[in-house]
């Protein structure tokens, strides 16, 4: 066990390690140099010269990449061209409101999926409808059902809030520990921060959940179908099981695991669908601010938001594989 | 039969020049004069006219025909690429396969539409790039899959024959296990155009294609956002034209690998 840890664990490392390079070689193939952003167009040759020795632009590649590498250790992103402070200051202020957008879209994608998945996979009459919703939903592109979202829940019906995390009316918010305001609100004894934050969650998290969940759910199906031929079903149908039990407590437990793999793997297209969702509910987080940063060609704040949504990827996908090797010991090997 | 919808809907984005009732690119003046955010259906408006009074419908047209052909394009280099990469690790074996592959899983363990924003953003934004950045995190998947059919085949009979009929290394990959990975590659491919559609408009949709006034799906639903609640075809209808795309792409791909009698 623990060396099949070890093992995935500096597999993770490697993969960021790789990703430091990719980061390191797109900065220098960037369109916007680095020293005009911060001095202006019409600096001075010598200042340049300053500029770039500062930043350390004239010494030898292989010393500014170590440079590179030993600040993002240090948590140090580089300075945003933009909004000249440091890049760490911005991710720290935007991203746990994109991780508890996150957890509460890949909770929702796991629901659905459950709901698909079971509903699909069983012999009774409505699984065709099941699977008959999976191919057409598959296809709507979030900001399709953002935009529906809003003009019906928001515009016809007034149900939902369309944009922000909280309601202006609600006051002083907390502002931590976690940075995920249904929890503080409940640690902080305000239930209807909690609520409030939840009602503002809804509609983005469901419209980046979509379509994960039904990627997710349909391996989930397919698991199912496949468990359900094992011999251990058949003994519990021998023994009388209602087929019902039998698809609950004997398959759906032994064929969640592909359906886990999935839902890591899924969530390297959330996060793209969080950055266009944050544009469209006006959401606080780091993909509202890659947007922000993208027209003016702000590539520290850009490399900044693409490193933390990467290397919290390569955690996830670490972190579920060590679990499933935990609860199914046949996949250590 | 089903399948057949690949190169009829390539027809059509052929064809959008002479399809498009209107210039995508200039305002339509109408007898009364203005034609600004004219309702779908209206004044010959099929899908309603946007903020300057351009015809959306002609603008649908044109983003259909430069999202689809966006796609294939991806699709063929990630097939190509991915082919190549996986046919030399698959057939070469030993530490080619080993380093191959690695760095093949090292690029499918980034989350690569978020690699893809940040390469358009690095290049600066265009269609050209927005291509290019698609097509470098798109290929390892079709690596991975067209290695592992080239290594199942690599045990076959007819390889081994080939092999003791002193056939070239090179023959042997291109003419012995080429042929069988098509298919495996061939629908894949089809059930990929969908996701490329989607994940593509994203991009767009965050403003790193074509600069304004192209009419392209994604930008133009962005664009289109902010009078969402008064006027809301000018950002719906490039939307439902994106899910219309998907849709048809997803059941012909279906179609596609019925065909080929995979499950």
């Amino acid at each position: 066990m623990t060396s099949f840890v070890v093992k995935r664990v500096g597999a993770a490392l490697g993969i960021v390690v790789v990703l430091t390079f990719v980061m390191f070689f797109l900065q220098r193939i960037s369109h916007t140099d680095p020293v005009h952003a911060m001095l202006g167009a019409g600096a001075s040759p010598a200042a340049v010269r300053a500029e770039a020795h500062r930043l350390g632009l004239d010494r030898p590649l292989v010393d500014q990449y170590f440079s590179y590498l030993k600040g993002l250790t240090h948590l140090d992103f580089g300075t945003s061209y933009r909004l000249r402070e440091p890049v760490s200051t911005a991710l720290a202020t935007y991203f746990p409101a994109t991780m508890e957008l996150t957890a509460y879209s890949l909770l929702f994608a796991l629901v659905i999926a459950l709901i698909l998945g079971v509903g699909g996979a069983g012999k009774w009459k409505g699984a065709g409808v099941f699977r008959a919703i999976m191919l057409p939903a598959a296809c709507i592109p979030p900001f399709l059902l953002a935009m529906f979202g809003k003009i019906v829940f928001y515009e016809h019906l007034n149900l939902l809030p369309a944009a922000g995390r909280i309601s202006s009316s609600v006051a002083n918010p907390p502002t931590g520990p976690t940075g995920f305001l249904t929890i503080d609100g409940l640690i902080a004894g305000k239930p209807n921060v909690t609520i409030d934050a939840f009602i503002h969650l809804l509609l983005p998290a469901l419209c980046i959940a979509l379509i994960p969940a039904i990627s997710i759910g349909r391996i989930l199906r397919s698991s199912i179908e496949q468990t359900m031929q094992m011999d251990h079903v058949r003994t519990a149908r021998a023994k009388g099981l209602k087929e019902r039990s039998v698809l609950l407590k004997h398959a759906l437990r032994n064929s969640v695991g592909p359906a886990l793999s999935m839902a890591g793997l899924q969530l390297g297209l959330m996060f793209a669908g969080v950055v266009v969702i944050e544009i469209m509910f006006n959401w606080p987080g780091v993909g509202w601010f890659l947007a922000q940063s993208i027209p003016q060609g702000d590539f520290p704040a850009i490399a900044g938001v693409t490193l933390v949504l990467s290397i919290t990827y390569v955690a996830i996908n670490a972190a579920v594989d060590v679990l499933q090797a935990v609860a199914d010991p046949r996949i250590r090997v | 039969m089903v399948a057949s919808v690949f190169p009829a809907i390539t027809l059509v984005a052929l064809l959008v020049p002479i399809l498009a009732p209107d210039n995508p690119l200039i305002p339509v003046t109408t007898s009364s004069g203005m034609s600004s955010f004219v309702a779908p259906g209206h004044h010959g408006f099929l899908l309603g006219s946007d903020l300057i009074g351009r015809d959306v419908f002609s603008r649908v047209l044109y983003g259909i025909r430069t999202s689809w052909f966006s796609a294939i394009g991806v699709i063929a280099s990630g097939m190509i690429i991915g082919g190549a990469v996986g046919l030399v690790a698959g057939a070469s074996g030993g530490l080619v396969d080993s380093i191959l592959m690695r760095i093949t899983d090292a690029f499918l363990a980034l989350p690569g539409p978020v690699i893809a924003i940040c390469v358009v953003a690095a290049m600066g934004p265009s269609l050209f790039h927005t291509l290019v950045a698609v097509a470098v995190v798109w290929w390892p998947f079709y690596a991975r899959i067209v290695r592992g059919e080239i290594r199942a085949l690599a045990g076959r009979t007819h390889v081994d024959a080939a092999r003791l009929a002193g056939v070239s290394r090179f023959r042997l990959a291109t003419r012995h296990l080429l042929p069988g990975a098509v298919p495996a590659i061939v629908v894949t491919a089809s059930l990929d155009v969908a996701n490329l559609l989607i994940t593509m408009a994203g991009l767009s949709f965050l403003g790193l294609g074509a600069p304004e006034p192209a009419p392209e799906l994604g930008a133009m639903a962005a664009q289109g956002m902010q009078f969402l609640l008064t006027d809301w075809w000018v950002a719906v209808m490039p939307g439902m034209a994106i899910f219309a795309l998907a849709l048809l792409s997803n059941i012909a791909g279906d179609g596609v690998r019925k065909l080929w009698g995979r499950s």
